[in-house]
């Protein structure tokens, strides 16, 4: 960042200005929520606000309902619609732990969500976040969530200093090659999915040797697995398994409750159709960091593969240690097709609309390129 | 009186509320002051968009505001907004947008918590001076007691008929976010049974009346300059006043939950 110098004091010059509109901090305290295993949370604001994520949600199995304040609730406040709406959600769904989340309006008005908690008083603890979209960077919805779970004792200190450079580095990805990178990005479809599938399978019968890179995001990976497994089983039925290595950010020892359970299952799945992750490189919520443990292994170990299917996060993985590789990676951000092939990535795939299939799931997912592959390789 | 009293005890924090134009940050500056000159360690905090409140202690000169600084982009520390006035009084001013423009409320939200990241001096004062604008007009003007910042509030008015409506209505906000008044002040301006008038007033909403400041003109001769009373005219009678509405402020707490007159009864009260 540039400083510069003014009346002897330090400041900071304003950031890129990006004018495409972006994740929003309330969906992200939202998923965070869902992570800390809320089963109800409610947003306190107008009826559509993040509307779309609001139902992602449901089918990830919480409850997500609004206070739907009017134009009435902007004039005059909606101190007791959310009062009467968390004694509502208590007695219909009997949560354990519930979630309140500030939108836009409810910040600038000035509403006092523990105010509301307090004198609903329920007999389960809930997490109040005050939080709004207005922030340059959605991670701080992450974090406001994390610092009130912290206060009422829901997470650790431990975790939550765990996740908060987490979240710094996310930003951080995200500002270097991501899609706060640019102040435009238009959207792309990226490279036709049948012509990259075939590109792969003639590597493999060249007897190239690969490396698959799962560096996924939480509950994406349950289908960017399966482009793992999709690309084993074609070096399989071309007799040449034994050419392709396996990376995967899957510990389930790391991360919220929910995350564990995400990697415990995709790991399941992977040994239940016998693909060996020669190195798991993190947890599923180290994407910002689990790609600098593939760059070094790969330094260490597999420098001179020829090719490399990068998928998840492709963009966190450092070009340093794969340059001399053959890219091809997939990601679910249309903006992100730009900075990889800037980057020097080869192909760039998108999995379209990825992430609502991943949502209320617990085993892999079939991919379209995943699908694709397979179709391909049927000709062979 | 003691030095120390914030070994043991948090700082009192307080806010006077009271119509527009009344008196209330002469009033905040003056006691502010009043109680500096009594040993203790006192900050004002102005949360008016006019960034009026720390003028006179600070010699007739402005300081750079809280949004104006957060508007400017910079990284903000203690240094940039803290700034020490008169006898070591901590002043800040919040600021805000220009009149009819964007949100004066939400700049009083994002700025008060901009403060209590950036700065530990509230902590270490024995009494601090939340000076807010005249009518709580929405949510962010009530922030400083709903960020269970403020832990008393008080009222100023006149004996006139205006000034008690909005004292009135200001009694009605306070139980509705069920804060207690510590006293009613009188800043008079010579109308006939002021005294009696706010001190009844005062009774009746279940408070009472804790200072009755006579209207003196040397007041407004100190402001002129840039100075407090208390600063430019310690041995003039109103100091005295200020003086002992600061002794009052300072001893124990006299909170009560009120209940704001009707309309009808607070007419009658000033006929």
């Amino acid at each position: 960042m540039d400083k510069i110098k003014d009346d002897g004091q330090t400041k900071t010059k304003k950031e890129i200005s990006i004018i495409h509109p972006r994740p929003s901090s309330i969906v992200a305290a939202l998923y965070t929520l869902r992570d800390l295993n809320v089963d109800v949370a409610i947003l306190h604001g107008p009826p559509g606000c993040s509307f779309k994520h609001a139902r992602l949600l449901e089918e990830d199995g919480i409850h997500v309902v609004t206070t739907s304040l009017d134009e009435n609730g902007f004039v005059f406040g909606g101190h007791d619609e959310l009062v009467a709406l968390l004694e509502k959600v208590s007695e219909m769904f009997d949560p354990k732990l519930i979630g309140v989340v500030g939108t836009c309006v409810s910040m600038i008005i000035g509403e006092e969500l523990h105010d509301a908690v307090l004198e609903a008083n329920p007999d389960v603890p809930v997490i109040e976040v005050e939080v709004h979209a207005g922030y340059r960077n959605n991670t701080k919805g992450v974090l406001l969530t994390l610092e009130s779970a912290l206060d009422s004792g829901i997470i650790s200190e431990n975790e939550f200093d765990r996740q908060k450079a987490l979240l710094e580095e996310a930003t951080m990805v995200e500002k270097r090659h991501g899609a706060a990178s640019k102040e435009y990005l238009a959207p792309s479809r990226g490279d036709v999915k049948y012509k990259v599938a075939q590109r792969i399978i003639g590597l493999l019968k060249e007897g190239k040797r690969g490396i698959t890179i799962m560096n996924a995001k939480k509950e994406t990976g349950y289908m960017f697995a399966d482009i793992t497994v999709a690309v084993n089983e074609i070096a399989k039925q071309l007799g040449v398994e034994t050419n392709i290595v396996n990376m995967a950010n899957i510990d389930d020892t790391l991360g919220l409750p929910r995350v564990r359970h995400h990697a415990k299952c995709i790991k399941d799945d992977l040994e239940a159709r016998g693909i060996v992750i020669h190195d798991n490189i993190g947890g599923l919520d180290e994407y910002p960091i689990a790609g600098n443990v593939a760059g070094k292994l790969i330094d260490e170990k597999y420098g001179d593969y020829d090719f490399a299917v990068i998928t998840g996060v492709p963009h966190a993985v450092p070009m340093d240690s794969i340059s001399g590789m053959e890219i091809i990676s997939v990601t679910n951000g249309p903006r992100q097709v730009l900075p990889l092939k800037e980057m020097g990535h080869k192909y760039v795939i998108v999995e379209i609309d990825l992430h609502p299939k991943t949502l209320g799931v617990n085993h892999i997912v079939e991919s379209e390129f995943g699908a694709t592959l397979r179709e391909v390789a049927k000709d062979e | 009186m003691s030095d120390n009293l914030n070994e043991q005890n948090k700082p009192k924090v307080i806010a006077i509320y009271g119509k527009g134009g009344i008196g209330k940050s002469s009033t905040a500056s003056n006691v502010a002051a009043a109680c500096a000159d009594e040993g203790y360690k006192v900050m004002i905090i102005g949360c008016d968009p006019k960034s009026d409140s720390s003028i006179t202690l600070l010699g007739g000169k402005r300081i750079p505001t809280i949004l104006d600084l957060i508007r400017s982009g910079v990284d903000i520390t203690e240094d940039d907004v803290v700034f020490e006035g008169y006898n070591g009084i901590k002043c800040v001013e919040v600021g805000g947008p220009e009149p009819g423009i964007g949100c004066a409320g939400r700049g009083i939200i994002v700025a008060i918590q901009k403060l209590k990241k950036i700065s530990t001096v509230q902590d270490q004062c024995d009494l601090v001076i939340y000076d807010v604008p005249g009518d709580i007009v929405c949510g962010g003007f009530v922030a400083p007691i709903r960020k269970g910042l403020v832990s008393e509030a008080y009222v100023l008015t006149s004996g006139e008929y205006m000034p008690l409506y909005a004292a009135n209505n200001i009694c009605r906000g306070l139980s509705k976010i069920n804060t207690p008044l510590s006293g009613v002040i009188c800043n008079a301006r010579n109308v006939s049974r002021e005294d009696e008038i706010v001190r009844k007033f005062a009774e009746e909403i279940g408070s009472k009346l804790i200072a009755f400041i006579p209207k003196e003109q040397i007041v407004q001769d100190c402001e002129r300059d840039g100075f407090s009373v208390m600063e430019k005219a310690p041995d003039s009678e109103i100091a005295q006043v200020y003086r002992k509405l600061a002794c009052a402020i300072m001893s124990k707490d006299g909170s009560v939950m009120v209940k704001a007159l009707e309309d009808e009864r607070l007419r009658e009260l000033t006929r």
